[in-house]
């Protein structure tokens, strides 16, 4: 066994470990944190999935996100569906939508697609604004029931905690078989020299769009999540800022490593948190972090341990 | 549809036209004088304006003397992200990626820093001259007229100094062909950082030439940086000339649309029309270069 192997395991077990006891240790509030690092890791797996495999800035991701969260807070609200129908509703139309406006704008390349991406999701802000009599505006949409799983209503953050984290370690293992998969090692071949890739025949702008699918698919799910832990959604919860958050899960952490989204979402989902001890200004220091991180480190959290254990073993 | 209600929907689309030109203007600068998409560029005219605001309204200085330190604090602070971040990113020969997520970061940064020192409150700023001009049953503010007159000048002078003078020339050539200007002695880093407190400058303008119109806050930033990246990319985004043409043409389209749909989706539209646009037509309404850095 390599060390990163050893490291690798030893890190998981420590991970598994440390989901096990976290609510017996930690408070409430720090739970609750937790789970929402949970929902932004699931976001940010589809956001790192363009990014690390394809190449791709996704500046879009809250629009899907607010896709999932509406169609959960209308369909269990207005509607009186299902969890799991609302919640699968919200996933096609996410899916639909990304393929329908995917389809012609990845074409695009570089940064014309971030700006791209970036103006669907404004555009969606925009939507989720004007339809209130879906989204409820400004004022939102409350009384999202609990999600019931097994019989058991996950009411509390301890609840939520142990069943979201599962979901996260579910489909991050799904996202590495993606990766290490026939369509992965395509996928790999368009980031890394798209014309060889081209000349071996992969299509690479359907491959891109099914990426693009998959991750407004996940960014869907992790809106209809939230909206069942949080019982309420308004259009603050779905702004470009929001968009930005879900990047940074994968940029903190080095966007081609699927554990590296986990390190990343707890960084995104924590680390103002515990700044928010030094009040406004924690805004600020976060985002100075985020710089720092871009600038000094390009590989991301894990790419520094990578680089470390290459430099102590050269393989 | 009476037609006094079109006028004034033109006049107030060529007015914010001009801004969403200045804005774009200042993101062609910053691309042509780095290849880096500057995502950003809207946060200057946020620190231009409130600097002034805060100069002017807060210390009681002349506002001709703030709106000055308003564009000095764009422009130094333009002047600090090339030596802080890009300098060494440029050295350790970043990806394009990086640039954006890097600009992307600044924008987050001096959004909170500007609600850290500004608060939630929206601010104004004296306008040039007080009053309105009547044109055929419509009105225009003059502090209006002033913004269009000094948005030329701006950008004329941007142009004179890229075509004729021998430091604009050099900074074209800099960013165009970095080992090439090396060789026949042009200091590439300079001229970066001019590119750099150029951007900076002009961003800064466009945000206090605004505010007198339109109240400044912490997160109007990224606002502005969208529609000048619109209306860049509508004119061909390496050509400060054509930001001017897309600026006008999205803020026509915007306030045109206005008086159709619910003015809620004007927004929308505009970034709506970007998309379009980008796919339609990758090198602008009137450019003719090709798609670098895509």
């Amino acid at each position: 066994m390599t060390d990163l192997q050893k490291l690798r395991i030893g890190l998981t077990s420590l991970a598994v470990l440390a989901w096990a006891v976290a609510p017996l240790l930690v408070e409430r509030s720090l739970l609750d944190v937790l789970n929402f690092s949970a929902i932004l890791a699931i976001g940010g797996l589809g956001v790192g999935l363009l990014l690390g495999q394809c190449g791709i800035v996704n500046l879009g991701q809250s629009a899907f996100y607010g896709i999932g969260a509406y169609a959960t807070a209308y369909g269990t609200t207005a509607l009186g569906l299902p969890a799991s129908a609302a919640m699968l509703i919200g996933m096609a139309s996410a899916a639909a939508i990304a393929l329908a406006i995917g389809w012609p704008m990845l074409r695009l390349g570089g940064f014309y697609l971030a700006l791209a991406t970036l103006a669907v999701g404004s555009i969606a802000g925009v939507l989720f604004f004007e339809w209130d009599w879906l989204t409820g505006g400004t004022l939102g949409v409350g009384g999202i029931p609990k999600l019931v799983v097994a019989g058991i209503e996950l009411a509390e953050p301890m609840h939520y905690h142990y069943f979201i984290w599962p979901v996260v370690a579910g489909l991050s293992w799904l996202a590495l078989n993606l990766i290490h998969s026939r369509q992965g090692l395509a996928l790999r071949a368009m980031r890394d020299a798209a014309p060889a890739a081209e000349v071996l025949s992969i299509d690479l702008h359907r491959l891109k769009t099914v990426v693009f699918v998959i991750s407004a698919v996940l960014g869907a799910l992790a809106g209809s999540l939230f909206a069942h832990y949080v019982s309420f959604v308004s259009v603050q919860s779905f702004t470009v800022e929001r968009s930005i958050l879900f990047l940074l899960v994968p940029v903190v952490a080095g966007a081609r490593s699927v554990p590296g989204i986990v390190i990343g979402a707890l960084f995104v989902g924590l680390v103002p948190e515990l700044l928010s001890a030094l009040g406004d200004m924690h805004q600020v220091l976060f985002g100075l972090a985020l710089v720092l991180v871009v600038t000094l480190l390009p590989g991301g959290i894990t790419g520094l341990t990578t680089r470390w254990l290459a430099r102590k073993e050269p393989a | 549809m009476p037609s006094s209600l079109i006028l004034q929907a033109v006049l107030a689309g060529i007015t914010s036209g001009f801004v969403y030109a200045l804005i774009g203007v200042g993101i062609a600068v910053i691309f042509r004088g780095s290849h880096i998409v500057n995502a950003m560029q809207g946060e200057f005219a946020v620190v231009g304006a409130l600097v002034a605001v805060f100069a002017s309204a807060g210390a009681g200085l002349p506002l001709p003397l703030a709106a000055t330190l308003g564009v000095a604090a764009g422009a130094g602070l333009g002047v600090l992200i090339d030596l802080l971040f890009v300098r060494p990113m440029k050295r350790r020969k970043a990806s394009e990626e990086s640039f954006l997520l890097l600009t992307i970061g600044l924008a987050f940064t001096l959004s909170a820093g500007a609600l850290y020192f500004a608060g939630r409150d929206s601010h104004l700023l004296p306008p040039i001259v007080e009053g309105v001009y009547a044109i055929g049953g419509a009105t225009i503010p003059n502090h209006a007229l002033w913004l269009i007159a000094l948005a030329v000048a701006v950008v004329a002078a941007l142009r004179l100094f890229y075509r004729r003078t021998l430091l604009g020339l050099s900074m074209a050539a800099a960013s165009a062909d970095p080992d090439g200007a090396t060789t026949i002695g042009i200091d590439v880093n300079r001229a970066r950082l001019l590119t750099f407190l150029l951007g900076g400058g002009v961003g800064a303008v466009a945000g206090i030439l605004v505010s007198p119109l339109i109240a400044m806050n912490y997160h109007m930033g990224i606002v502005y940086t969208l529609k000048g990246f619109a209306a860049a990319i509508l004119g061909g985004i390496a050509n400060p000339l054509g930001a001017v043409v897309g600026g006008i043409v999205l803020g026509l389209l915007e306030s045109l649309a206005a008086v159709g749909f619910p003015s809620g989706y004007r927004d929308g539209v505009a970034m709506a029309l970007l998309i379009v646009i980008m796919i339609v037509m990758p090198n602008g309404l009137i450019g003719r270069a090709g798609r670098v850095g895509g």
